[in-house]
């Protein structure tokens, strides 16, 4: 994960130069706030990682691709009202551009769940991925571990599923997922916690 | 947590084992970082063995997506086109402009191997790489591949992404998997 960058800000009312904490993503934000067209380097930088998210939640590519394009074209309607806030104590690596993106797409994500609860054939997908979710070619060993920790996942409830998924596949940060789900960083932790314990439970019954 | 008789909290166990094993985790994708397997953590400093063996499994296991590539130019082209409607007002002074201050950070080091996957059209997934390789976590490419197609529309991605660099950790995966194909 790269480092924040710090640079210098000289401050003529003072003796020595200050370093003012730069966010891993705020000149992104910036040139695309200047110019939407630098927009292209944040979204080439996050659309796995959104779209990832999306599909776990989803199940199906074509509702993933739908959740992922809805988020990007809200977040690049939306650029010029974000403010990034991160700090020092937020961590390494940290961007608020990030949590405010997968805010987006929690919302997209849900949108597209209520419209798979509306039209309940879609959902037929979605069983075919959970039922066999890995149809690898590949060794029998490696598509049983991958099968066996997409499952896990997938059984879990709402929030500890979307947790394990921010933390694991995301790899963001317990405050991140803090501002992602709405919730506070103790609240996170024992989620993931939690989450951690029935994936134990759940790969112990099948074991690989 | 539980409330105190003057208003402030304590951590309950379940608070401290979920620190624990908040630490532990950081400590995972830290040693991952660094390109090691195993996080040196000292014995105290450790969740219960069932947790940590759960972390470890989803850490290795757990596959990533990334859409096809035929989605990502089609939602770029999108953007584009919204970028510069959104830039006529911009340019007629109709909304604050930010100044840049530069351009996107240059891209920093490369990860492990990992193995690229597919989605089908029949939403089956399906490896592309090769399986003697898999070393670290699948990186699974979705999207409208057919069946037949897959093999050489992972041969074409990978070519295509080494043309068109991008930061990240999965990206830098992508790379790493077009180097050890050309070596």
């Amino acid at each position: 994960m790269a480092r924040p960058a710090l640079r210098r800000v000289g401050r003529p009312d003072e003796g020595a130069p200050r370093l003012a904490h730069l966010d891993r993503d705020r000149r992104l934000v910036e040139a695309a706030q200047a110019d939407p067209a630098r927009f292209e380097a944040l979204y080439r930088k996050y659309l796995a990682q959104v779209y990832s998210f999306a599909f776990y939640e989803l199940r199906d590519h074509h509702e993933a691709e739908d959740a992922t394009e809805r988020t990007f074209l809200a977040a690049l309607g939306n650029l010029s009202r974000f403010e990034e806030r991160a700090r020092p104590a937020d961590g390494e690596g940290a961007s608020t551009f990030r949590v405010w993106l997968f805010q987006i797409a929690r919302n997209a994500i849900a949108e597209r769940r209520r419209r798979q609860r509306r039209r309940p054939e879609t959902s037929l997908d979605a069983a075919d991925a959970v039922a066999d979710p890995l149809d690898l070619e590949a060794t029998a060993l490696r598509h049983d571990a991958a099968t066996a920790a997409v499952q896990a996942i997938t059984r879990l409830p709402g929030d500890r599923r979307r947790a394990l998924i921010l933390r694991f596949v995301d790899e963001m940060s317990t405050r991140e997922i803090a501002g992602v789900l709405g919730r506070s960083e103790g609240a996170v932790r024992v989620l993931i916690h939690r989450a951690l314990r029935s994936v134990a439970r759940d790969l112990d019954d099948r074991p690989q | 947590m539980t409330p105190t008789p003057f208003g402030g909290r304590i951590r309950d166990s379940e608070d401290v084992e979920a620190l624990v094993t908040d630490r532990y985790l950081e400590s995972i994708f830290a040693a991952h970082a660094r390109g090691a397997d195993i996080a040196p953590v000292a014995v105290d400093r450790r969740p219960d063995l069932d947790v940590r063996l759960a972390a470890t499994r989803l850490a290795h296991d757990l596959p990533r997506f990334h859409p096809s590539f035929r989605f990502e130019e089609a939602l770029a082209a999108k953007l584009l086109e919204m970028a510069t409607r959104v830039r006529l007002p911009l340019a007629a002074g109709g909304e604050d402009v930010v100044s840049a201050t530069g351009a996107p950070e240059p891209y920093d080091g490369y990860d492990r191997y990992l193995p690229i996957a597919a989605i089908g059209d029949d939403g089956r997934i399906r490896l592309l790489g090769d399986p003697r390789l898999a070393i670290g976590r699948p990186l699974l490419v979705g999207g409208a591949l057919t069946s037949a197609a897959l093999s050489i529309a992972g041969a074409v991605y990978v070519a295509w992404r080494f043309r068109h660099p991008q930061s990240g950790a999965m990206a830098r995966a992508v790379r790493a998997v077009a180097r050890a194909r050309l070596a």
